[in-house]
């Protein structure tokens, strides 16, 4: 995942783990660009930020040094540095927590907010403005990756912690020294010294997205060393010079075997050095001269390596696909796109401020189960028939289409009409998973149905995740629990109880 | 033995204790969720254990049990890998459950879980059951010094508690808590109840004074921290300062702990309010059934405890005691259950509790 988790040192407090870092042009008005980083993988609705870390995104001034196989980003020593701390909570009269912090502006200035306040708050000039609080994670993997087979999204319907930064391009970054940046985030722990020693410099920080994760950590790779708690002890935009040998070979090799999962050679040795030296220099190149849109990520790093002038501001967008493309250019140097099994995050970035979606609402679970006495193969054979009509309370099914997408059409005892989509089967494995498309007070509905051997018999799991909709989140689950186990409970009189 | 600087010296800073807890929850029910949507989704039941075992243990929920079983059989059920059987192995461990557990091992190592996970929790169930206490404490000592990180030196300070080194174990906790680098208080929070323990309850000559320090210590990284409340209550009512004692069990209440309730109606009837105190004894007794009831094991040496003072039930209680010594025969487990034995007047009970644990008792 992007940076979700990294660490054995991060996994330590959730609200200190960066999950990724956004660099785009304001979809609201071009001259302003918006930094954005997100912390607490999965959030649940009541994450708070830590009141001891400080949250920090950096930005420097960046100059290509080099092109082609000698591809190098130069960074500026001086840094454009936006800090944020938040307080412990407080509590209004009904009791609800909240939680103030504070973002320490470049120039010194300081900018009250309040976390989860939709609108943020903005400097009296206008010229910066910033949002804190649960967002919808914008970050979607659909693969496992390390044998690149297609899975649904893994981060569907996550939050996690967002703090964003909206400013004035041009009085900001002063974009008159070039336009050109780099963008780094940070996690800083207080920087007392202990009895035993000084504090750590950062538990997290992150650069491009899957640097630690997929690159340092290649998942593909076996019998390595984690090197993430190393890489998060670094200091952004100044890798310590001795252990940079030890990063760049591991990039190499994690670059030759990205190479190598689909079975074809497509990267040059030279080109992956190259390459290597680049993503070892980690930081988000972005250029506010130029568009960045969902699909310029990472585009000024390849075509500098290319040895052509890039077009694109590169950057990261919400909605940018960032681990496809990465999962491209390295697995066949983009020779052929790679799309995982999903084609966004649970919700699409948006137009106006602060530009991720609201968080997601918790998904109502409703869970059943039977054992029975006759084996897997024989209770597949009734109830894996997507278009079957073995449920009680059906009168009639119809299916329309066939295979991955069909439809089933049920007409219920009572007279409803209820349209279903299959999104998934596994004859083998006994299982399959649809999605509620119209006749249920619902939003978000997947179902999922498994038989699965237990002793001489076998047991089936039925279960079903959903938001109620026109209706209490009680009502539905007792309907969805009472359509479940009465459908369960028919199985017993034809297949026998298991003992 | 701790030095007053140490003691004087705030400790690391952390995140606050109501936020972290907060977020604790927060974390656990997200993983739910997404267990909920496909439980084999990587890592995901194995972060559910994690977060419901921190819950139990700092916060005295006390439905985790229930909860991780409800997990551990749904995982099961849906995951033929080596993940399975890990993941029942740890959850029969939080439940005492230590035979079932090194059966969950035995079937994950037939499946070809990684070698080191399956050690490591064999490491566990061999020191809570006080056996093979040579070799668990080379292993600890080997992973501390390798990683010299706090999840491995608290474990081998409370081995060498366990082994009546406690200057030693003193030293190790020390180290533990002075060189973590991390922002949660969970870790330090547990370090320091840890020493508190071990200068209140373990050492051969206690320290109150100093036990109290290191409980008050764990309150400050973590408020809702239920059992250290009760051990600093404990402390508190041994000097005669009832008022302060309730004040501190008071807010713990809502965790539904029995042993909150008890050491509650202690407190209420040594300030003479003898109606409050038995309606207090009553939930004490109440939960402890209950738990009982659903996790004998788990809970049997607690419940000894109780029944072998207020809750006023001998003969119960050497049951229990007796319970808890088969389960895991260690140091700790003998001599409590000795001490009820010679309570309740069965010396001769007493001596063959010894002379059955003989063998398998730490050295």
């Amino acid at each position: 995942m992007s940076d979700h988790v990294d660490g054995p040192r991060s996994i330590g407090d959730p609200a200190a783990d960066i999950t990724d870092l956004f660099a785009f042009t304001s979809p609201e008005n071009p001259a302003r660009t918006v930094l954005a980083m997100d912390v607490f993988p999965s959030a649940g609705e009541d994450a708070m930020f830590s009141n001891i870390i400080d949250y920090a995104i950096a930005v420097r001034h960046m100059t290509v040094a080099g092109v082609g196989n000698n591809a190098k980003f130069q960074p500026a020593d001086d840094e454009i540095r936006f800090s944020f701390r938040f307080e412990t909570l407080k509590h209004d009269a009904a009791g609800k927590a909240i939680q103030r912090g504070v973002c320490k502006l470049p120039d010194g200035r300081e900018l009250s907010l309040t976390v989860n306040e939709e609108n943020g708050t903005s400097t009296p000039e206008g010229d910066v403005r910033v949002f804190a609080g649960l967002r919808s994670d914008p970050f979607y993997l659909a693969w496992d990756i390390a044998i690149l087979k297609k899975l649904p999204n893994l981060l569907q319907h996550t939050n996690v912690l967002c703090i964003v930064v909206e400013c004035d391009t041009r009085r900001v970054l002063d974009p008159a020294k070039g336009s050109l940046f780099g963008a780094i985030a940070e996690t800083v722990p207080p920087q007392k010294r202990g009895l035993l020693g000084p504090a750590i410099s950062r538990i997290d920080w992150i650069g491009r997205p899957e640097q630690t994760n997929m690159r340092l950590n290649n998942p593909a790779m076996s019998e390595i060393t984690d090197l993430r708690d190393l890489w998060n002890q670094q200091t952004p935009f100044a890798i310590s010079k001795v252990l940079q040998p030890l990063f760049l070979q591991r990039l190499k090799d994690s670059i030759a075997t990205w190479d190598m999962l689909d079975g074809k050679a497509d990267w040059m040795p030279e080109a992956i050095a190259a390459t290597a030296n680049v993503l070892l220099d980690d930081f988000l190149l972005f250029d506010v001269a130029k568009p960045i849109n969902d699909k310029s990520h990472l585009e000024i790093e390849k075509s500098t390596l290319s040895g052509r002038p890039y077009q694109t501001g590169g950057g990261r967008t919400v909605d940018a696909n960032s681990i496809d493309i990465l999962l491209t250019w390295l697995v066949n140097n983009d020779r052929e796109f790679l799309l995982g099994g999903a084609t966004g995050a649970t919700k699409p970035g948006m137009n106006v401020f602060p530009y991720f979606a609201t968080p997601n609402t918790e998904l109502q679970t409703v869970s059943e189960s039977v054992e029975l006495a006759a084996t897997p193969d024989d209770v597949w054979s009734l109830i894996g028939q997507f278009g079957g009509a073995w449920h009680p309370l059906n009168a009639r099914v119809s299916l329309t289409g066939a295979g991955i997408g069909q439809l089933r059409t049920i007409l219920t005892l009572d007279g409803q009409q209820i349209v279903e989509r299959l999104e998934a089967v596994d004859e083998a494995k006994r299982f399959l998973r649809y999605s509620n498309i119209a006749g249920m007070a619902v939003s978000h509905y997947t179902s999922t149905l498994e038989v699965k051997p237990k002793g001489s018999g076998s047991v089936v799991d039925w279960r079903a995740q959903f938001l109620a909709a026109n209706a209490t989140d009680r009502a539905m689950k007792v309907r969805v629990s009472t359509l479940f186990k009465t459908g369960l409970e028919s199985l017993k009189p034809r297949f026998g109880v298991a003992k | 033995m701790t030095s007053v600087a140490e003691v004087e010296h705030p400790g690391p800073a952390a995140t606050d204790g109501e936020i972290a807890a907060i977020n604790l929850e927060s974390a656990c029910r997200g993983a739910w969720a997404r267990f909920a949507q496909d439980p084999r989704l990587p890592g995901v039941a194995e972060e559910i254990v994690d977060s419901e075992r921190l819950a139990s243990q700092f916060l005295g929920d006390l439905d985790v049990l229930d909860r991780l079983d409800l997990l551990a059989s749904k995982f099961a059920r849906a995951d033929d890998s080596s993940r399975a059987p890990l993941v029942q192995a740890e959850v029969a461990s939080a439940a005492h459950r230590f035979d079932d557990a090194r059966g969950y091992l035995a079937r994950a190592a037939r499946t070809g879980a990684p070698r080191e996970a399956i050690e490591r929790q064999a490491l566990a169930i061999d020191q809570a059951c006080g056996v093979e206490l040579d070799a668990v404490l080379a292993a600890r000592r080997g992973f501390a010094k390798a990683s010299g990180r706090l999840e491995d030196l608290v474990p081998l300070g409370a081995l060498l508690a366990d082994l009546e080194r406690f200057a030693e174990a003193d030293t190790v906790y020390r180290r533990a808590l002075f060189s973590y680098d991390d922002v949660s208080p969970f870790p330090l929070a547990w370090v320091c109840f840890q020493l508190g323990m071990l200068w209140g309850e373990l050492a051969a000559v206690p320290d109150p004074a100093l036990a109290a320090i290191w409980y008050r210590r764990a309150i400050d990284y973590l408020p809702g921290y239920v059992k250290a409340r009760v051990h600093l209550a404990e402390i508190y009512a041994s000097q005669d300062r009832m008022g302060d004692a309730e004040a501190l069990l008071l807010p713990a209440l809502s965790s539904r702990d029995p042993e909150v309730n008890w050491r509650l109606a202690d407190v209420l009837i040594a300030q003479g309010r003898f109606e409050e105190g038995e309606r207090q004894l009553d939930a004490a007794r109440s939960g402890f059934d209950q738990l009982l009831g659903r996790h004998l094991l788990a809970f049997a040496d607690h419940a000894a405890e109780f029944y072998a003072g207020s809750g006023n039930d001998r003969r119960r209680a050497l049951e229990l005691a007796r319970t808890s010594v088969a389960n895991h025969p260690t140091r700790r487990a003998v001599k409590q259950a000795q001490a009820i034995a010679v309570i309740g007047g069965e010396a001769a009970a007493a001596s063959g509790l010894h002379e059955a644990c003989g063998a398998g008792m730490p050295v």
